[in-house]
């Protein structure tokens, strides 16, 4: 057969390439890009058609079709196409078309790839291709999202150039954590272009320090994809990131090529992996993928999806017409009726704004508390500005109708509500859950539940007689679900408005696994190829909402036990499709729930904040808001310069100073954009106060996570010296007999030291230990140790604490993806290797712990997490795979494995790494060991006593304080983020797991009624409520969580970061042990490299006000039963003074006993 | 005049009514604790249901056999499917791996079946039916699996249903005592090792013929024979000799073509998610099977050879302490030198039922890795003290496929965030890959959903080993100076075209080599020296001091250690 064309084909998650190719010269005679919505098969055949029509003179037999990309799975056999993986098809183009190529990064709307050219011993050219894991965005998708958030026009996107100069923190680790971070900045008034180019700055980073797999990308670097394609800023940025690290690494490169040659974007890039397809299809054999002609295709667009769909697809929304009916009569919410306003009257009312993630919304309330209307407003990227819009409608209401308004009283809540704060002097600044609260209780009375689902946050409040028992809000993981919903239907071009009749309108619907945002957007790739149509996506997407927020956030399977009357908030709740899935979830797991949509489902954040404010405006009689017209007429600039920014510490945050001036010529400046305190102040005077404050604060409410973190890399512990040689010690002598058997006799023998001129080389030694992971919770047997050996005490360094800094700089060598707190060692070995310049080590120590100490009794282990053990062996290869970084600085790595649970196993394992080379001997190094112990328990014992002494001030005091239940490393404060000293600042005290009291003796009359039944032999046992108790750090954990129960004067805060595998199986643990006892608890998941300042901020508001009723309790219970006490006494006193007075007596005996008294014994 | 016990009466009412009218009558706290029942006597027995599952469907049938030849009423559960993973995922804790919801879902899945579909009420379910499992030795989250099945239990209304488990590692006497329902006895364990060994066989005898079977689906149709004879004798306690050749003659049926090019892709990786065979890994071996290649897969058996490794080498590198240290691993109080023996002997006894039974079957040229091997091959970028998951065999298997050819592409394949795996090895595997540039591996994650994320990344390097494998046979073919058509006819004059035959491993591909064996005087296309022998890495310097020549090398079981001041 002669072939006259090949066609190559790419079928990806939002279009469809094509390209036909003249087999003999190879080249592109015709091609075509379109958008498929959903339609791929359909679009593919508008495709074909058009091919036919091109080339009308070939016939379809002497047609061959490679197809790729991720939609053309069920594409194939209709076409008889040949798959060809997307990555290899890249890298054939480019392999053609760009010899030169030394390396690719490709964004797509779903997929980052980076495929790095390498040539291999045997002369070849190997490629090594990466593609991002499931759980790391930072795409196009992304970029999309972010940009319906700051308010920018594509074209506005386009034309943006790139600013490294202003730039701000956001988390491109994942499209959600990502979203967040924009939503906070754009909240603070960060102008749009800084934040595009932050993002840009942040995807580069992520894609340089993740994706490349610790590989470095060689030149010439082809940047391919829409993104890539469209946004110079982003070209520039990667330009300028990749130069960096070309120097950093001493890659050569061609100094004397522009760079924008070296970096560069190649022309007409979108069809390269249709045109890699087709190049493929040329080495094929001749007679592979015969084109089949359009009739298959055909077949399959009109019968085949049913039929392959139809076993897997879950159900519709609804069974029939006549339910769905039933449901939109009994949830619709009925049309908001604004209020009439009598002409000439003046209003007096109270505005409540929340600017919400993507929206702002604002309400007026009349004094009574009666909606009067209400407004809405897509966020435009500037809080103050949309704030203006909607007072001008408010205003505009009233005035439209010929009356006046008086402004009683103005309340914010939601991300924007601290700008509002300051800016119009809001009267309150309202944490949503509380307005969400007010909101709820005002409409409903009593009510069990509170769901709110916005933009970006789910908040689910359980109740008590009107106030907040208990609460669970969305956490980085599980945030962005409203977006999404919008997001998706906007993809599809579904107003969000027509969102719940599309879905509607589905006979099935696509089963999606719940989890965070970016992997049901993955699914939804998958869906689409299998064919499931947008009205299907919409609807199985509605129906993982309520999995998401009852499985995911609330994570309490047995739903029946939060009650029975549920309240549905939020603007999602508008989307009847999501209240549909909602109801039904609801109602199958417990069938008597009462579930109410609020009839302001968007604005009653925006209620609750108006509500509150004419509380309190109420008590004080004044309100502080500057008045309406001043804030419409308020004039503001945002800026971020080298003038903003914070140097106060070497952080050196960049800030942003919203200065506003109201018409009268107020001024007031709001700041953002710090990761401090100190970047609230602008002068040293008024950082002095600030730090001030702070030592009056440690000195009231000690913070003993903090101490602890600095007391564990202090040199405090003076070792005892080494005997001198010749001491008598006593030993065992060991023996391998003939037979292999072991004999041990005991021996006495004189202690054994080295060389004098050992012990003068070890003076001179330096090591290097970073700062991190089970160091945190061993550090002091290391310094020890070394120290005990002659190491002087400041040749040992430890890296520093963790920071946003020493990632930035230091994150890029890792080649894979774990927890944060393990994937952070590389930024400290860097550290070390590179930002001491004060420091030549000999040596950087890294041991893999195995295993640890604990005191926890009667465990199966006490293991280390695999990963925090095995952390130094992926730093080795991180740090030596291209380069022989260590080599390269002088220094040794040193990473042996020992286990600090068996002490003569832990000495053998020393010696073995470092006998040779410190130059030590056996007895010297086992002296050293135990020193190292020592120091530990005296560390312990110092902790320990400290903490009895706060927990007993607590208990005379009725007050509480707030325990971290964390593993060893969230004592770092870039792990823990600083959230500790928010609560010592709102004066609590703080506590870690090692500060408190282990004497079973102390401890016994809080486990007095478990030892008495035997659950458990000592108080430091938990066999009794978790067996297989394996993992120290968690163990513990679960030990404190259960002391925490316990004690009524401790509440919990536990920390966990994302993908900690070894706390997983104990959230369940400790969720049971605390709700039984009602301690008051919050929990910070899944945190990361990023601050979550928005989520830890709604975090302590919400649980300072649940703290503030718990030590209200404490203390009326601690008068309560003082008065009790009090009362039994005087009552027993009465009833035993009542019967002396009644009891019969003996005169005679009364007299004898009258004349002893007086007796003169004498 | 009252008494004082009146007294007494008085006050207490008196107090009583003060609590109440100071809000201090509220009731104690009942803490939480973890019932954990357990309790299956022997009486039990005939009435109950023993559930259990999780490797491959081959080994769950004949465990079910092996068991019912012991008195025992035992049903093995489905292949967890993606419903598993949902139900494992609403009654689980959040951020669990991927076993952990499968194998947990597809329990509470199968009781909730029971429950709603067939009707039958909680209490007797919780009455007639036991599920059995293996504990683990803890490091990752495998070892809390029980855990997690008690929580999803009571939170899917099971509260009560007993879970029981052996230690894998616990050995042959893990007696429960006299009125235990299930009796950890030799007699118990050796009918369960049986069961495994001969899933195992079957299972690498499946994945070797099937992708040259002539007609497809006779391999399926031989293997599901093969089962059914196996498992009746294991279940009527015949002699299984007879039996095994019984299967060995249906596997022999089977009609093949050797002289495919097809790519020969090692699957490592994660224990449970290297073993399934459903959507818990997206049916990889099938569907790689599918895409045309040839599947090496791990047996159970060498993961009990490591877990007897694991043991005798922590008791060798302890035993010549001065003191002995007392925990888990410490050797206080035990005897090291009669440990030691038991495990060699456990060793031997298991590498013999293995090839006998493969003898038997006719699985020829099969070896169960060497554990000290690839522990010393792996120690210098993994420290064997490190466990958890597979700890460094990861590491020692890539190297070993990639050194000794035995595979064109290694996939390990893990859950999403396993500790072990993702978190570690495929942290190290690319230094190891630096220094291999030969080695095609793959690492993939798996959650369960997402499916085509993960398949288009196998089929990404699939396509490189297609080459590879192509690139190997067609040297070959030129070297033979002979056409395809013409070896295909000496390979089946030389027997090369019986399903069982098995050509000597000399390179990676299966049409490579058995153009080698039918081809004399062939020779395998010389290829690039070892990096590692030609610049082994530096890496065992910093844990002990290297070994005077050349790879490090154990002694005794122990690294070799250098002396200082003594």
């Amino acid at each position: 057969m002669t072939e006259q064309l090949v066609i190559g084909l790419d079928v990806g998650s939002t279009t469809v390439k094509a390209v036909v190719v003249d087999p003999a010269s190879r080249a592109i005679l015709w091609s075509d890009y379109q958008r498929h919505e959903t339609r791929q098969a359909e679009k593919v055949r508008e495709l074909l058609i058009a091919i036919g029509g091109a080339f009308p003179d070939v016939p379809a037999e002497r047609i061959r079709i490679f197809i790729t990309g991720s939609g053309s799975g069920p594409l194939r056999a209709p076409l008889g196409a040949k798959f060809v993986q997307e990555v290899n098809a890249v890298t054939l183009a480019v392999e053609r078309l760009h010899p030169d190529a030394g390396s690719i990064v490709e964004l797509g709307g779903q997929d980052a790839k980076i495929i790095v050219f390498k040539p291999t011993p045997s002369g070849e050219t190997r490629a090594i291709a990466s593609m991002n894991d499931k759980c790391a965005s930072g795409t196009g998708a992304t970029i999309d999202k972010c940009l319906l958030k700051v308010g920018l026009s594509r074209a506005e996107l386009a034309s943006l150039p790139w600013d490294p100069a202003r730039l701000h923190h956001v988390a491109a680790k994942c499209g959600v954590f990502a979203e967040t971070d924009i939503v906070n900045l754009v909240k603070a008034g960060v102008p749009a272009p800084e934040i595009m180019c932050s993002l840009a700055d942040a995807i580069v980073a992520q894609n340089l320090s993740v994706l490349a797999r610790g590989n470095t990308l060689r030149p010439t670097v082809l940047l391919l994809g829409g993104p890539n394609a469209f946004l110079p800023f982003l070209q520039q940025c990667w330009r300028e990131r990749i130069v960096e690290t070309w120097w950093a690494r001493q890659v050569p490169f061609p100094r004397d090529r522009p760079i924008h040659e070296l970096i560069r974007v190649p022309e007409r890039a979108e069809y390269y992996a249709a045109y890699g397809a087709a190049i493929y299809g040329l080495d094929e054999a001749t007679d592979a993928a015969p084109y089949r002609g359009l009739d298959a295709l055909n077949a399959f667009i009109a019968g085949g999806r049913e039929s392959r769909l139809g076993a897997t697809a879950g159900p519709a929304l609804a069974r029939d017409a006549a339910e769905l009916d039933a449901f939109r009569r009994a949830y619709t919410i009925p049309p908001f009726v604004p209020a009439t306003v009598a002409s000439g009257t003046v209003v007096r009312a109270a505005i409540g704004v929340d600017g919400g993630s993507t929206s702002s919304k604002a309400v007026l309330l009349d004094a009574q508390g009666r909606v009067l209307t209400k407004q809405y407003q897509l966020s435009k990227g500037n809080p103050i500005a949309d704030l203006q819009e909607l007072l001008a409608k408010i205003r505009g209401f009233v005035t439209d109708q010929g009356a006046t308004l008086e402004v009683i009283g103005f309340g914010a809540t939601g991300y924007a509500a601290d700008v509002l704060e300051e800016t119009v002097r809001a009267d309150v600044n309202v944490v949503e859950t509380v307005a969400h609260l007010r909101s709820a209780v005002q409409t409903f009375g009593e009510v069990d539940v509170i769901c709110d689902i916005g933009g970006q946050d789910i908040k689910v409040l359980f109740l008590t007689h009107g106030e907040i028992r208990n609460f669970r809000l969305s956490n980085q993981c599980s945030a962005g679900n409203g977006t999404l919903l919008q997001a998706m239907a906007d993809q599809f071009g579904v107003p969000v408005t027509a969102y719940a009749d599309t879905a509607f309108q589905a006979s099935l619907s696509p089963t999606f696994s719940y989890g965070c945002a970016v992997f049901l957007d993955a699914d939804r790739v998958t869906f689409q190829k299998d064919g499931y149509t947008k009205e299907e996506l919409l609807a199985g997407l509605a129906m993982v909402l309520p999995k998401n927020v009852w499985q995911y956030v609330v994570q309490i399977p047995r739903m029946a036990a939060l009650g029975t009357r549920y309240v549905l908030q939020g603007g999602t709740q508008y989307n009847l499709a999501a209240v549909k899935a909602q109801v039904d979830y609801i109602r199958a797991r417990v069938p008597d729930a009462e579930i109410h949509v609020h009839p302001h489902a968007g604005e009653a954040g925006a209620i609750g904040a108006a509500l509150e404010a004419l509380r309190v405006v109420a008590r004080r009689g004044t309100s502080t808001f500057i008045g309406i017209d001043a804030a419409i007429h308020l004039t503001y600039t945002a800026r971020t310069d080298e003038e903003t920014r914070c140097r106060f510490c070497p952080n050196l945050c960049a800030r942003t100073f919203i200065d506003a001036r109201t018409p009268d010529g107020r001024t007031s400046r709001y700041i953002s954009g710090f990761s401090c305190e100190k970047g609230t102040v602008e002068s040293a005077e008024a950082l002095k106060v600030i730090t001030d404050r702070r030592k009056s604060l440690r000195v009231a409410y000690p913070n003993l996570v903090d101490y602890e973190s600095q007391l564990l890399f202090r040199s405090f512990y003076p070792p005892e010296p080494l005997p001198d040689a010749g001491t008598p010690i006593d030993d065992v002598a060991v023996r391998t007999t003939m037979l292999g058997g072991i004999k041990k006799r005991a021996v006495r023998r004189g202690f054994q030291r080295s060389s004098a001129d050992a012990a003068l080389a070890r003076e001179r030694i330096q090591i290097g230990i970073p700062r991190v992971l089970n160091i945190y919770s061993t550090a002091p047997v290391w310094r020890t140790y070394f120290e005990t050996l002659g190491v002087r005490p400041d040749h040992l360094v430890f890296s520093d604490v963790t920071s946003e800094e020493m990632w930035a700089e230091g994150g890029k060598y890792g080649s894979i993806d774990p927890c944060y707190p393990s994937k952070v060692c590389q930024a400290h070995i860097h550290n070390l290797l590179f930002s001491k310049p004060r420091h030549a080590f000999d040596y950087l120590f890294f041991p893999c712990i195995t295993h640890v100490p604990t005191f926890v009794v009667h465990t199966m282990d006490s293991a280390s997490c695999p990963i925090v053990a095995g952390a130094p062996k992926v730093i080795r290869a991180a740090f030596t795979k291209e380069t022989d970084l260590f080599a390269s600085r002088g220094v040794e790595y040193v990473d042996g494995a020992v286990t600090l649970a068996e002490p003569h196993y832990f000495a053998r394992q020393m010696f073995e790494m470092w006998g040779a080379r410190l130059g030590i001997t056996e007895d010297e190094n086992d002296w050293a060991c135990r020193q190292g112990f020592a120091a530990l328990r005296a560390l312990d014992e110092d902790l320990q006593r400290r903490g009895r002494e706060i927990l007993e001030r607590l208990e005379a005091e009725h007050a509480v304080g707030v325990l971290l239940l964390g593993r060893p490393y969230h004592l770092d404060p870039g792990l823990n983020h600083g959230v500790l000293d928010e609560f010592q600042a709102l004066g609590y005290p703080v506590l870690s797991i090692r500060s408190l009291p282990k004497d079973p003796a102390w401890l016994a009359r809080f486990f007095q009624d478990d030892l008495a039944r035997g659950f458990i032999s000592s108080p430091l046992d938990i066999s009794d409520v978790w067996p297989e108790n394996y993992s120290a750090n968690s163990v513990q954990k679960v030990w404190a969580a259960k002391l925490a129960a316990r004690h009524p004067n401790l509440v919990v805060l536990d920390l966990s970061s994302f993908k900690c595998g070894h706390d997983a199986p104990t959230y369940g643990l400790i969720d049971h042990i605390i709700t039984s006892s009602r301690t008051p608890y919050s929990a910070l998941h899944d945190i990361d490299a990023n601050k979550p300042s928005g989520s830890i901020k709604i975090r302590v508001k919400t649980y300072a006000h649940t703290l503030a009723r718990h030590e209200e309790r404490l203390r009326d219970l601690a008068a309560a039963r003082s008065e009790l006490e009090r009362r039994v006494a005087e009552k027993r006193a009465q009833l035993l003074q009542a019967r002396t007075a009644t009891e019969p007596r003996n005169p005679t005996m009364d007299h004898v006993y009258q004349a002893y008294l007086v007796e003169d014994r004498a | 005049m009252k008494t004082y016990e009146e007294i007494d009466a008085e006050l207490a009412a008196f107090e009583q009514t003060e609590r109440q009218r100071l809000g201090l009558d509220e009731p104690t706290v009942a803490h939480w604790r973890d019932a954990n029942p357990q309790r299956f006597t022997r009486a039990e027995r005939a009435h109950t249901t023993i559930l259990f599952g999780g490797l491959t469907v081959a080994h769950d049938e004949l465990v079910q056999a092996a068991l019912a030849g012991l008195g025992y009423h035992v049903q093995p559960l489905d292949v967890p499917d993606t419903d598993a993973l949902r139900v494992g995922k609403e009654f689980g804790n959040r951020a669990q791996c991927n076993p952990t919801y499968f194998t947990v879902g597809n329990l509470v899945k199968h009781l909730i079946d029971l429950r709603d579909r067939q009707g039958i009420p909680v209490d007797e379910i919780i009455r007639t039916h036991v599920f059995f499992t293996a504990g683990a030795c803890g490091p990752c989250r495998f070892g809390t699996y029980v855990t997690e099945y008690r929580k999803a239990l009571r939170d899917a209304g099971f509260d009560g249903f007993r879970v029981l488990l052996f230690q894998q590692q616990g050995g042959l006497r893990q007696a429960t005592g006299e009125d235990a329902g299930l009796d950890f006895s030799p007699r118990f364990f050796i009918a369960l090792l049986k069961a495994l060994v001969l899933g195992d066989v079957l299972n690498l005898l499946g994945y070797r013929i099937r992708p040259y079977e002539v007609d497809p689906g006779a391999t399926d149709r031989a293997l599901a024979a093969s089962k059914t004879i196996l498992r009746d004798a294991l279940a009527h306690r015949r002699l299984l000799l007879p039996a095994l050749w019984r299967a060995r003659r249906a596997l022999a049926a089977v009609r093949v073509h050797r002289l495919q090019p097809k790519p020969k892709v090692a699957i490592i990786g994660e224990f449970w998610a290297m073993t399934t065979e459903g959507d818990g890994n997206y049916r990889l071996q099938r569907f790689l099977e599918s895409e045309g290649a040839e599947v090496d897969i791990q047996p159970v058996t060498a993961w009990l050879l490591y877990n007897i490794w694991e043991h005798t080498w922590d008791t060798r590198r302890r035993m010549t302490l001065r003191r002995d240290d007392g925990g888990t691993f410490g050797l206080e109080g035990t005897r090291p030198r009669r440990k030691l023996l038991l495990l060699a002997a456990a060793e031997r006894a298991l590498r013999a039922t293995f090839a006998g039974y493969a003898r038997a079957l006719g699985l020829r040229g099969y070896h169960l890795a060497d554990m000290d091997e690839i522990a010393t091959i792996s120690h210098q970028y993994y420290d064997n003290h490190l466990r958890g998951g597979e700890g460094h065999m990861e590491i020692g298997k890539l190297i070993q496929h990639t050194e000794q050819q035995r595979s064109h592409l290694v996939i390990s394949v893990k859950p999403f965030g396993c500790m072990p795996s993702s978190g570690v090895s495929d942290g190290v595997q690319s230094l190891v890959t630096a220094k291999h540039p030969d080695a095609l591996f793959c690492a993939i994650e798996t959650t369960g959903d997402g499916a085509v994320n993960v398949q288009s990344r196998v089929l990404m390097d699939l396509f490189k080993a297609r080459r590879k494998a192509q690139q190997e046979f067609d040297a070959l073919v030129a070297a033979s100076g002979s056409t395809v058509d013409a070896l295909a006819g000496r390979a089946a004059a030389r027997g090369a075209r019986h399903a069982l035959f098995t050509p000597p491993h000399r390179v990676a591909g299966t049409a490579a080599n058995t153009l080698l064996a039918i081809v004399p005087h062939l020779t395998p296309p010389p290829r690039n020296a070892s990096p590692r022998t030609a610049s082994p890495p530096d890496a065992a310097a910093a844990a002990t001091p290297p070994a005077p020549h050349g790879r490090l090398k154990f002694e005794n079981g122990m690294l070799p250690l250098v002396r200082v001041g003594r």
